[in-house]
């Protein structure tokens, strides 16, 4: 594929984001904020959310599996969640967060748990979702063009 | 942008370390400063510390000191930093908390969009 198609997949690929409410516009803030001397810090900011989510999520199975469960600690592992998604504008993921929050005050623990189940759901698609965008912005790049601007 | 601006810092109180990345990274692109605490006891211990801010931006939920207590403690000390919160929760009794407490402004939306910002820092002459 020429630089011009890729462009073309990575600018439809991304509106389509948006369109499933994958994304919201957080991220074309972030998109916006970058520029040449700082030409990674989409990528460099989402795999931070990447790493810290996935610590979460395994903090909290580990919290909801036990016999008495510690809402406090429930609670503040989804307000990270939370806060983190809404920065990078992961706007289903933050939703889910906002629901879950609900449950821990709630000190109500089935709740939380299909909170956990949907929120895992939630995160690990739209993970899947950004690497597919940055693999092809690689292309692009390897192509010897770059992202539109949004 | 004011000539004057390029001196300005922002001290933003925030736990969560993606916002603190965001919001480094926004501040930045407006040519200002920034230091980071991250929860409310960190804010107190700067003043106290001695240094200073043209403007707090100050988050709510925060481990050890929470951003209501936080803004308390500043304005007893005397600090008379504009403090501005940056709260998901914008709540009338969340607003309440925080003027009562002795805050200046409320961001709307949390992150803020950079016109947001950009607006709130040139209403305290800061833009």
């Amino acid at each position: 594929m020429d630089v011009s198609q890729l462009q073309r997949s990575w600018v439809e690929f991304l509106t389509a984001l948006f369109n499933e409410g994958f994304l919201d516009s957080q991220f074309n803030q972030l998109l916006q904020l970058q520029d040449e001397s700082n030409p990674n810090f989409v990528a460099e900011v989402v795999t931070d959310f990447f790493h810290d989510s996935e610590r979460l999520l395994n903090e909290l199975t580990g919290v909801l599996d036990q016999q008495i469960v510690d809402f406090k600690k429930v609670d503040s592992h989804v307000h990270q969640l939370k806060g983190s998604s809404a920065s990078i504008g992961v706007e289903r993921v933050k939703n889910m967060c906002i629901a879950f929050k609900a449950f821990c005050e709630e000190s109500n623990r089935e709740g939380c748990l299909r909170c956990l189940h949907q929120v895992k759901q939630e995160y690990f698609l739209v993970k899947d979702k950004l690497q597919t965008l940055f693999m092809l912005e690689q292309q692009i790049v390897a192509a010897g063009g770059s992202p539109p601007l949004m | 942008m004011n000539a004057s601006s390029k001196s300005i810092k922002i001290l933003l109180v925030e736990d969560v370390k993606i916002n603190r990345m965001v919001m480094r990274m926004m501040v930045k692109s407006l040519g200002l400063e920034m230091e980071e605490a991250e929860d409310g006891q960190k804010a107190v211990d700067y003043f106290v510390g001695g240094k200073k801010a043209d403007v707090v931006l100050m988050d709510r939920d925060m481990p050890i000191m929470n951003g209501h207590e936080a803004t308390r403690q500043l304005r007893s000390m005397g600090v008379e930093t504009p403090i501005i919160v940056l709260s998901a929760d914008d709540s009338q009794s969340n607003r309440d908390v925080f003027l009562q407490a002795g805050a200046d402004e409320f961001l709307q939306s949390k992150p803020p969009s950079r016109k947001e910002l950009v607006d709130v820092l040139t209403k305290y002459g800061l833009y």
